[in-house]
């Protein structure tokens, strides 16, 4: 079994990419704060800038380095007292020390260094730095990953989805920049390659760099559009504005109550990116990348099955037919954080939400994915009495001790169907 | 950087129940003090949430996240909040245990359950010093926090008489039948039952109105019944030779010329002649850490394990709920198990009505559907008792690494390979205990993770000669001029519940530290300590002490 250490494993590519690195039969050990849902082993202390210890190192196959301090950007910089510099420096060197055959590190489409934004500059400095450590020829993979979305609404791909979804008018900047969007699966997939397979030949060399992104490239405008689109089914007017107002506004919602943050990073980061080639890079890899229209619509279907089973299993556990929109919305929410994904609840469950009560397992367990997002639907429930209002008397209970005995064979049967 | 241009006697680090009770003295006989707290802002008092779901929820959902086996008291928005920033500001790492410590104003008492009792002699032994020592101090605290209870039933003096006890609110259907049939009948001398003590207020005080029975205290109380620690905080403030600073979370403590220096997280620097540590044990053992020699680089941490249990009252089953109620302890129990003068365990009864079902369905060997409406329809018949072993029967090691400036502190949790047989003992006895008192105990009875129970102690006790552990004042045996007022002080931990004895022990600590402070400077000794009797500032009466002094700028 190949084991691989995570740095970052609690971000937003690093949840997924530990879920699907255990899928695929990997043991993942986690180096620094572990996931709350994702699969792994074990889990190491660590922070970046922190001496990590030589152990987690024993028999790892890849280190795949996903963790960036944004706080050490904003504080620093690219100055070299920027933790992620020193800190990665130090996790590649201690790696190589203890024998790891090969280096992941995740590193961005806007490493420049001229980048306006320091993230980009960090990564490219980062890059040099790390290729340079002892050892490094033929071990160290810098990926250069492009605009990710797609799975949970978190990182940039959360704050973009957020926003389009807040505002049928939205004044931006950038909007005419090329941006390249790769799936989330798809980067994870490209990550998972890089770190477990024989090195891919360019040209009859390996190459050190690859470039994770689409390898079409659409305007940041047209990206705004479509994700709006997916998002609500709705257009969106985009107002172009200059950057400076951009960054303005950037400030502006850190004195706003009630706003959301809005990164300056992040907007210089747009304001900065260039396309890279992918193409070569992705073919070496043996990646399919689905154009990001289509995975999209995939992902406003994905949503409406979400949806129709928060209905159904508010339904359930209430017992009462049309929930509150209010509560559907919240129960949504809850699971999209999660995970993204619809259980894939056959039709005939969604329009009769008793049936649920065959599928559940018989013993309740921690990450049963239907119990998970059940035990969500109570407290969603809950917390709104009101609205669901109704105290059940014990005369119920017989009615529901003679449902629950019919139901054992089938919990039995069915039970491990959505886990 | 910048450093302080308060001139203060003392720097007091955290707002908690110790941090308060410790600087109370110290003001009161006119010693400067600075208290830094991690917190920023958090004085509110008003309950800010507009809509019941959001008390439930969260306003972002944040407590909207599948079932992680935690107490419904630290699955509340609030909590986890406060919880989950400590955590994050001070990288400790629970294996096999849940480490709580809380970054907010008023400390851990904004998740405490309220659920008061003093230790007696026995409860101390091989403490070094005396009960007759810390009532005076009990006495203090328990009159200006404000406790209701009895002060006449057999738990009475279980649960201590050092100070006043308001009149006791009226407990719920179910848990009043319990004692009715506990008081009319026999269950041994090693079982006794009564109304549970609180710091839960039954007549108006000040700017707190008594509890009005809506049964929601898990959720915050807006009428500031229950106490927490920023009740303390607005009388302090009154004071002119106290001063707060907000958001400074202490990272570092270094000596500085003949005193101390703390670094807080956003650079700034404070010195001081003296330091108090009332960070909560957790967050007090991660500075203390800095001054110890390399090695050990371990301690034990003691904890209470808890137990948690579901007793059914079958008269009550088919009866409405109580309309109006309180969700805190109803009624306090203890239950001796062995011959050693500590070999009892304490526990609370609480009626479910206050709690969340999803916390009780998950648990359910039914349909998320049946379970639910299994709870709702029992809920009225239906009780959670608590039952807390001492601090022996744990066995938890905090470990930290050191790598550069910073440190990584991972605590592991464990029990006492014995606790198990006592466990078995203890289920054995009380469920026979329930029949006999007209009560079912249901399956599913079980043993929290270590920690849950934040009781935590024993880290740098008081009297041990180590050095990591510090003298009868608290005063750190390697680190003179460091106090440790918190949890981490108390060299051994009952199966009582600890908060009111931390609030003593730091008054009685800060009450060391206004004389001494006096003795150095030669002044008489403050007017507030003069004899053991009379050395007590009254603040029952709401009157603010007479001799306080104004201290020049």
């Amino acid at each position: 079994m190949l084991r691989l250490l995570v740095t970052g494993a609690s971000g937003y590519i690093g949840r997924r990419f530990c879920e699907v690195a255990a899928e695929r039969g990997c043991e993942v050990i986690v180096l620094g704060p572990a996931p709350s849902t994702g699969k792994f082993s074990h889990a190491f202390a660590w922070r970046l800038g922190d001496e990590p210890r030589p152990e987690a190192f024993a028999g790892i196959a890849a280190v795949i380095h996903l963790a960036h301090s944004w706080a050490s950007d904003a504080q620093n910089g690219a100055s070299s007292a920027n933790v992620n510099l020193s800190g990665s420096e130090r996790l590649a060197r201690v790696a190589f020390a203890n024998n790891v055959p090969r280096f992941v590190f995740a590193s961005t489409t806007s490493a420049r260094s001229q980048a306006l934004n320091a993230y980009g500059r960090v990564k490219y400095a980062l890059e040099e730095r790390l290729l340079a450590v002892p050892h490094a020829a033929g071990r160290m993979i810098c990926a250069r990953i492009g605009l990710v979305y797609g799975g949970p609404e978190e990182g940039l791909y959360g704050q973009l989805s957020k926003l389009v979804r807040f505002t049928p008018i939205l004044p931006m900047t950038g909007l005419d920049r090329k941006v390249q969007p790769i799936y989330i699966d798809e980067v994870v997939a490209a990550l998972l390659s890089l770190a477990i397979d024989p090195l891919p030949r360019r040209d009859g060399v390996s190459a050190a760099t690859y470039v994770l992104a689409g390898p079409e490239t659409i305007t940041f405008g047209n990206w705004l559009r479509m994700l709006r689109r997916a998002h609500t089914g709705k257009r969106i007017l985009l107002l172009p504005i200059p950057l400076w107002m951009a960054l303005f506004a950037c400030d502006l919602t850190r004195l706003l109550p009630f706003i959301s943050t809005v990164n300056r990073e992040r907007v210089l980061g747009l304001a900065s990116t260039e396309p890279m080639d992918a193409a070569l890079d992705l073919a070496a890899l043996h990646l399919d990348i689905d154009p990001p229209m289509k995975r999209l619509n995939l992902l406003r279907s994905d949503r409406r099955r979400i949806i129709v089973e928060a209905i159904a299993m508010l339904a359930y556990v209430s017992g009462k037919q049309a929930p509150p929109r209010a509560a559907v919305a919240r129960l949504v929410r809850g699971i999209e954080r999660q995970d993204a994904q619809p259980l894939g609840l056959p039709r005939v469950v969604t329009k009769c939400p008793a049936l649920l009560r065959a599928f559940e397992p018989l013993w309740p367990s921690v990450d049963h994915r239907l119990t998970q997002r059940l035990h969500l639907a109570v407290m969603v429930v809950e917390s709104m009495r009101e609205q669901f209002g109704g105290r059940s008397n014990i005369g119920s209970l017989f009615g529901q001790a003679a449902l629950e005995a019919m139901a054992v064979p089938f919990r039995l049967l069915l039970g491990q169907r959505y886990t | 950087m910048t450093t302080t241009s308060f001139d203060a006697d003392c720097i007091v680090v955290g707002s908690g129940p110790a941090g308060v009770s410790v600087t109370f003295p110290l003001v009161d006989a006119g010693r400067r003090v600075l208290m830094i707290d991690g917190a920023t802002g958090g004085d509110s008092l008003a309950n800010d949430f507009f809509k019941p779901w959001t008390r439930a929820l969260g306003a972002q959902l944040e407590a909207l996240v599948p079932e992680d086996g935690l107490s419904p008291k630290l699955r509340t928005p609030a909590s986890r909040q406060i919880v989950g920033d400590f955590i994050q500001a001070t990288n400790i790492r629970g294996e096999g245990f849940v480490a709580i410590g809380a970054r907010a104003r008023g400390g851990l008492s904004r998740i405490w359950g309220g659920f008061v009792c003093e230790f007696d002699e026995r409860d101390i032994v091989g403490w070094p010093f005396s009960i007759a020592d810390l009532r005076p101090s009990y006495k203090v605290v328990t009159d200006r926090i404000g406790v209701s209870g009895s002060d006449t039933d057999d738990m009475a003096d279980f649960f201590g008489r050092s100070g006043a006890i308001l009149p006791p609110l009226p407990i719920g259907s179910s848990a009043a039948r319990l004692l009715k049939r506990y008081r009319a009948g026999s269950t041994g001398a090693e079982f006794a039952l009564g109304v549970a003590r609180n710091a839960i207020l039954s007549v108006d005080r000040h700017d707190r109105q008594a509890c009005d029975l809506r049964n929601d205290c898990l959720w915050g109380c807006s009428r500031g019944a229950v106490y927490d620690a920023r009740f303390d905080l607005i009388e302090l403030k009154r004071h002119e030779t106290f001063h707060l600073v907000d958001g400074a979370f202490a990272i570092d403590l270094a000596r500085s010329g003949g005193g101390w220096q703390i670094s807080t997280q956003d650079g700034r620097r404070f010195s001081a002649p003296r330091i108090v540590l009332a960070a909560g044990a957790l967050g007090t053992a991660a500075l203390v850490i800095r001054l110890l020699p390399n090695t050990p680089t371990e301690l034990r941490l003691l904890n209470s394990p808890v137990l948690a249990m579901p007793i059914l009252v079958p008269a009550r089953l088919g009866r409405s709920a109580d309309p109006k109620a309180y969700s805190l302890a109803q009624l306090g129990y203890r239950l001796r198990y062995g011959s050693a003068p500590t070999d009892y365990i304490t526990g609370a009864i609480y009626e479910v009505e206050g709690l969340p079902p999803s916390s009780f369905t998950a648990r359910l060997p039914f349909s998320r559907r049946a379970g639910t409406d299994f709870f709702n329809a029992i809920s009225p018949a239906l009780l959670i008792a608590t039952g807390y072993f001492p601090g022996t029967c744990s066995d938890n090691k905090l470990r930290w690494e050191r790598h550069g400036d910073r440190i990584s502190i991972a605590v592991r949790g464990g029990t006492d390979p014995e606790l198990p047989s006592k466990l078995e003992r203890v289920i054995r006895r009380l469920r026979k205990i329930w029949w006999q008192l007209g009560a079912l105990m249901l399956p599913g009875t079980s043993l929290a993770t270590p920690g849950t129970d934040v009781h935590y102690a024993g880290l740098f006790a008081m009297g041990h000669h180590t050095a990591h552990g510090s003298t009868m004042w608290g005063e750190l045996h390697g680190a003179p001029g460091v106090y440790i007022t918190d949890g981490a002080a108390l060299p051994n931990l009952p199966s009582k519940h600890p908060t009111l004895t931390i609030m003593a022990n730091a008054d009685r600590i800060g009450r060391h530290l206004a004389r001494i402070h006096s003795v150095e400077v030669g002044e008489g000794p403050a007017k507030c300590s003069q004899s053991p009797s009379s050395r007590l500032c009254d603040r029952t009466s709401g009157l603010r002490p007479s001799n306080r002094r104004r201290f020049p700028r």
